[in-house]
């Protein structure tokens, strides 16, 4: 009778490419942001006034001209605050919103000012007079060690006997190398608006990837149960892991503003104060020692690491953490010992980003690696081949976990074979030699990045769905959207079940109101959770249309077969929307949560065992790198990747974590680079001083594919794997890539011991360092 | 922003009239960096005097043996120029590699000498082309004008009006820029006109300098060649966020060798 749409015409359907639900609004200009939002009548603008000391006891603050300037509606301080003087996501009761004795950073908030403009609230801070009695910072890395500033102890992972292991191998090496923090750099900066509701009600309107986190910390800072606030979120651009713990101060301070006040508060800071007040990847420092074969199969391998955690615990540990849990990344080390020290400083206190310390933890032994390779004489890929976890299941990661889905095998002689990478290298040595000033190098990086919040309670997810009598459907989880597309693959998730087009299924912001005690959007596990959560709650509406549909007809339930968004039920058949209206007049609930928890995960910390993954994503890259040995300066020639998505749930915004999630890995290791001065202030805090890859940074030759075979074994949403975080892991064999160039700066006489950033400086002072060592010889 | 008082005068002699009124008087060229420095509050004057509207500051002419060029063009207009181009392809290729486009179409040839960051281009090629600043009340020469770090020889009430540039027998610029803002880490423009050789180097030290070791190596042998082995000396040279002293001195033995290539090739 009517023409039914094909399955190809079927949009909604999961596995297939299809376009970022807010693409068009993010080109036009129309996605709406918390900034973009229509202020409400007399929404008072805030300013933040900041420690301008590392550390320093705080003996007066005069903030009585702050007061009586022009356009001040209120200037607010610790003693401000009805509730706790915290926003610790870890209930550490050490990060106030506030400074109320000590500052312990250069940007720490001190006050805020709310006025009628941000210009006035502006001019006003700068009134401020503070008096402080100077402290002795610790600033960096190594004089937080040399002081032993531990935050926390260190728990320990431990397989084997790798004492014994590296005594007993026939070649040692150890080394240390420094990794540079990096700024997050969000297109939107933090920003949060709140709007007073009646009694203690509050509603703030955040940029954050952890809505509940904050209704929870807005809470304990007003003293009102999470009940009396609510966060929305509907957008962010762009989080990294800077919008999951960070939000909590900026919304902190909007909605005591507001309490305050009782006018609609807004806080957004500038470019600037942002990239001063809030914190950053941690920079680390990896210290290693192994000991391997002739064949550079490693037999044993000791890690010890210390991260600069700044000034308060934050995210440290998990993140310290995760940091040990890849110090093996794709290698199985049958004796290793784990360590990370969690160091305080006098800096801002640093955060997640994208690959939580994991991306950190890989580069002492990829560095390892390439420096086994380079004694023995052998090709770096023929090493860790030689090391990568097997298929059969049969190795276990320093923290005992048997890696039963390891395709690192096959997929990096896909690579390999893929990206031509045995003739080129051996064409780029050939060349190297013909050429002075230009020197290049190619290296292949595979990742093994373990999927999960290694706090095992934080593996849960909530979704509300509701089907409308007309049939079109309103779906919302506990998931933030960030630019990363976990709306659009929810949606198909949803629709898939439905059997209907996306365009059915309204996407909606994310509101504590909705969907309660949720975790971060964060570890990559978004689509992973939250899919399984809305398919759950979808499956529940579907099952009561079935039951009424096969009730009403008089037919088995497994013959109302949703599809194409039509419903088949026996030999008859209807729209969807058709169904759900009559479903609506016969009384049926259209309307369900769904609650996702990934099992089977279970970690114990202080032994260091257990299983906090569910499964592990893969990938690998082959990137390609000329140095100016003149200079020091790089260019990516070209890149070829291959990455294991599972079954993909939507290849379009796959590529798009892939490639951007390699750029971004590119510019923490190539570029971007934090300088603090002395006295501990952040000089680089604006893009003139910091610099971010652009386009120009990407090569042009750049081959990106999914892995066809990808799938994963583990019954996840549609067998799809994570993808947020692996990919910028990649960027490492970029970092390997310099580094052979610069080992053949030296004629491949010496093995230049690069830290990262890899700037042009410092691949110069490395070549120099190296050549100097191959000299003496 | 905080008061202050905005002149756009149509004339020169206006200009300089406003330029002795006033407690603190600042003149406004392309505003890239008096702006952000007035946002910042490191400057606050009661008087801007922006010179946008006065015709007589625009343009490029050539005369016999010179390229004579308005101090308020901007630097597009420069590497736009065709006599610019034919004449001096060097100093086109210059202006065409500061900064960014928006800096570039706002950035004007006085507003960079009469500010002297030590990491601008443009003092670079004035120093060794042995350019003549022209102002409103004299006429300077490029080995004059340049004192140290944002100091030149200009008096508070004096204007350039424009640079006037002999045309040399050849001349090349090589620069590293620095990766985030463009500025030139280090920079050096070499140079054979009338009296010689000329090697001038921004971006290394306080202020624009000649290196004559370098010169004279070039006099006997003009090429990269001749320069290695010449080594600059660290001791007084800028060591900040963006690189140390000793990779500075480094860099200006090899954009010298470039600024040579550079020269040879007509570029």
């Amino acid at each position: 009778m009517n023409e039914r749409p094909t399955p190809s015409a079927h949009k909604g359907a999961v596995h297939r490419p299809v376009i970022h639900d807010s693409a068009e609004r993010h080109v036009t200009g129309s996605a709406l942001y918390v900034d973009d939002m229509p202020e409400l009548p007399g929404t008072l603008h805030i300013h933040v006034g900041m420690s301008e000391r590392a550390h320093a006891r705080l003996r007066a603050i005069d903030l009585q001209s702050v007061r009586t300037a022009p356009g001040v509606v209120a200037v607010l301080t610790a003693g401000d605050i009805p509730g706790v003087n915290d926003v610790s996501p870890v209930h550490a009761g050490d990060d106030p919103i506030f400074a109320e004795d000590i500052v312990e950073y250069a940007g720490q908030p001190i006050f805020a000012v709310a006025a009628e403009t941000l210009q006035a609230a502006r001019n006003a801070a700068r009134l401020a007079r503070i008096d402080y009695e100077e402290l002795p910072a610790i600033i960096t890395l190594d004089e937080a060690l040399a002081a032993a500033t531990d935050l926390a102890p260190a728990p320990e992972l431990r397989l084997g006997d790798p004492d014994a292991a590296i005594s007993a191998s026939p070649h040692r090496l150890s080394g240390t190398l420094h990794v540079g923090g990096q700024d997050h750099f969000y297109l939107e900066g933090q920003v949060a608006y709140a709007i007073p509701g009646e009694g203690a009600d509050m509603l703030v309107h955040a940029s954050t990837q952890h809505p509940s986190e904050v209704q929870h910390l807005v809470g304990c800072m007003l003293g009102v149960p999470d009940h009396a606030v609510t966060v929305e979120v509907r957008r962010m651009g762009g989080g990294f892991g800077g919008k999951e713990s960070q939000p909590a101060l900026i919304a902190a301070i909007a909605a005591l503003a507001a309490r305050r006040t009782g006018r609609p508060a807004k806080l957004r800071l500038d470019r600037d104060d942002d990239m001063v007040m809030t914190g950053k990847r941690h920079d680390f420092r990896l210290d290693y020692e192994l000991g391997y074969d002739a064949d550079g199969r490693i037999q044993g391998a000791r890690f010890e690491f210390a991260a600069r955690c700044g000034r308060s615990l934050d995210l440290s540990n998990a993140i310290a953490d995760r940091a040990m849990f890849h110090a093996d990344n794709a290698y199985a080390l049958p004796n290793a010992y784990v360590h990370a020290r969690r160091m305080k400083t006098h800096t801002v206190s640093n955060t997640a980003f994208r690959g939580f310390g994991g991306p950190q933890g890989m580069m002492a032994i990829e560095r390892a690696i390439d420096e086994i390779a380079f004694a023995l004489g052998r090709d770096p890929l023929e090493v860790r081949r030689a090391n990568v976890y097997p298929a059969d299941g049969s190795a276990l990661t320093p923290y005992h976990m048997a890696v039963t889905d390891s395709v690192l095998d096959e997929l990096t002689e896909e690579l390999a074979a893929s990206s031509d990478y045995r003739t080129r290298r051996a064409a780029i040595r050939a060349s190297n030699a013909e050429s002075t000033a230009i020197k290049r190098g190619i290296a292949l990086t595979p990742v093994k990045f373990g999927i999960s919040f290694t706090t095992t309670h934080l593996n849960q997810a909530g979704a509300l769905v509701h089907v409308y009598k007309d049939g079109s459907v309103h779906l919302n989880h506990g998931g933030t959207e960030m630019g990363q597309g976990l709306f659009v693959k929810v949606g198909q998730v949803v629709a898939e079940a439905f059997g209907i087009e996306l365009d059915q299924v309204k996407i909606t912001a994310t509101t504590t109101a909705k969907v309660p005690n949720t975790s971060a959007t964060a570890a990559s596990a978004g689509s992973d959770l939250n899919g399984m959560a809305a398919a759950a709650a979808a499956q529940t509406i579907k099952a009561r249309l079935a039951a009424f549909a096969a009730k009403k007809h008089n037919i088995a339930e497994e013959h109302v077969v949703f599809e194409a968004g039509r419903v088949r039920i026996g030999n008859q058949e209807m729209s969807f929307a058709e169904l759900a209206h009559q479903a609506w007049m016969g009384r049926v609930s259209l309307s369900s949560t769904g609650f996702y928890a990934t099992p089977d995960i279970h970690y114990d910390r202080a032994t260091g065992r257990g299983r906090p993954f569910y499964y592990f994503a893969y990938g690998a890259a082959v990137s390609e790198v000329a140095i100016d040995t003149l200079t020091g300066e790089t260019r990516l020639l070209r890149v070829d990747i291959l990455h294991d998505a599972g079954r993909s749930l939507n290849p379009a915004i796959d590529m798009g974590q892939i490639e951007g999630g390699f750029i971004q890995g590119l510019g923490w290791l190539t570029s971007e680079e934090l300088w603090w001065n002395d006295e501990g202030r952040l000089r680089t805090h604006a893009p003139s001083t910091y610099k971010i890859p652009t386009a120009n940074d990407r090569p042009d030759d750049m081959r990106i594919a999914i892995w066809a075979k990808g799938e994963n074994r583990e019954p996840t949403i549609h067998r799809s794997k994570a993808v947020g975080e692996p990919p910028l892991m990649l960027a490492i064999s970029a970092f390997s890539a310099i580094t052979d160039a610069a080992c053949a700066a030296t004629g491949y006489r010496a093995f230049p011991r690069l830290d990262a950033p890899a700037t042009p400086e410092r691949i110069l002072m490395a070549i120099r360092e190296a050549t100097g060592r191959a000299g003496k010889k | 922003m905080y008061d202050f008082n905005y002149h756009r005068p149509s004339s020169l002699d206006e200009a300089v009239t406003l330029l002795g009124q006033g407690e603190d008087v600042k003149v406004l060229a392309g505003g890239h960096t008096l702006l952000p420095t007035m946002k910042q509050r490191l400057a606050a004057p009661s008087d801007v005097v922006d010179l946008s509207r006065i015709a007589a500051l625009k343009g490029i002419e050539a005369t016999e043996g010179a390229v004579r060029i308005g101090a308020a063009t901007s630097h597009a207009d420069v590497a736009a120029s065709g006599e610019v181009r034919n004449r001096i392809p060097a100093l086109a290729a210059l202006a065409a590699r500061i900064g960014d486009p928006h800096v570039r179409n706002r950035g004007t040839l006085g507003g960079s000498i009469a500010n002297n960051d030590p990491n601008a281009d443009y003092p670079a090629a004035c120093l060794a082309l042995g350019a003549t600043i022209v102002t409103t009340k004299r006429e300077i020469a490029a080995d004059d004008f340049f004192v140290d770090m944002f100091e030149t020889a200009l008096d508070e009430d004096e204007i350039v009006t424009r640079v006037d540039f002999p045309v040399p027998r050849r001349a090349g610029y090589a620069k590293f820029p620095n990766p985030a803002s463009r500025y030139a880490l280090v920079g050096v423009f070499v140079a054979e006109g009338g009296d010689g050789i000329r090697a001038a180097v921004t971006g290394a030290g306080p202020c624009v300098f000649r290196v004559p070791e370098m010169e004279a190596a070039l006099g006997h042998d003009f090429s990269p060649a001749a320069l290695e082995g010449i080594k600059v000396d660290a001791g007084g040279l800028n060591a900040d966020i963006h690189a140390s002293a000793d990779y500075r001195a480094h860099l200006v033995g090899v954009m010298a060798r470039r600024a040579v290539e550079a020269a040879l090739e007509g570029r």
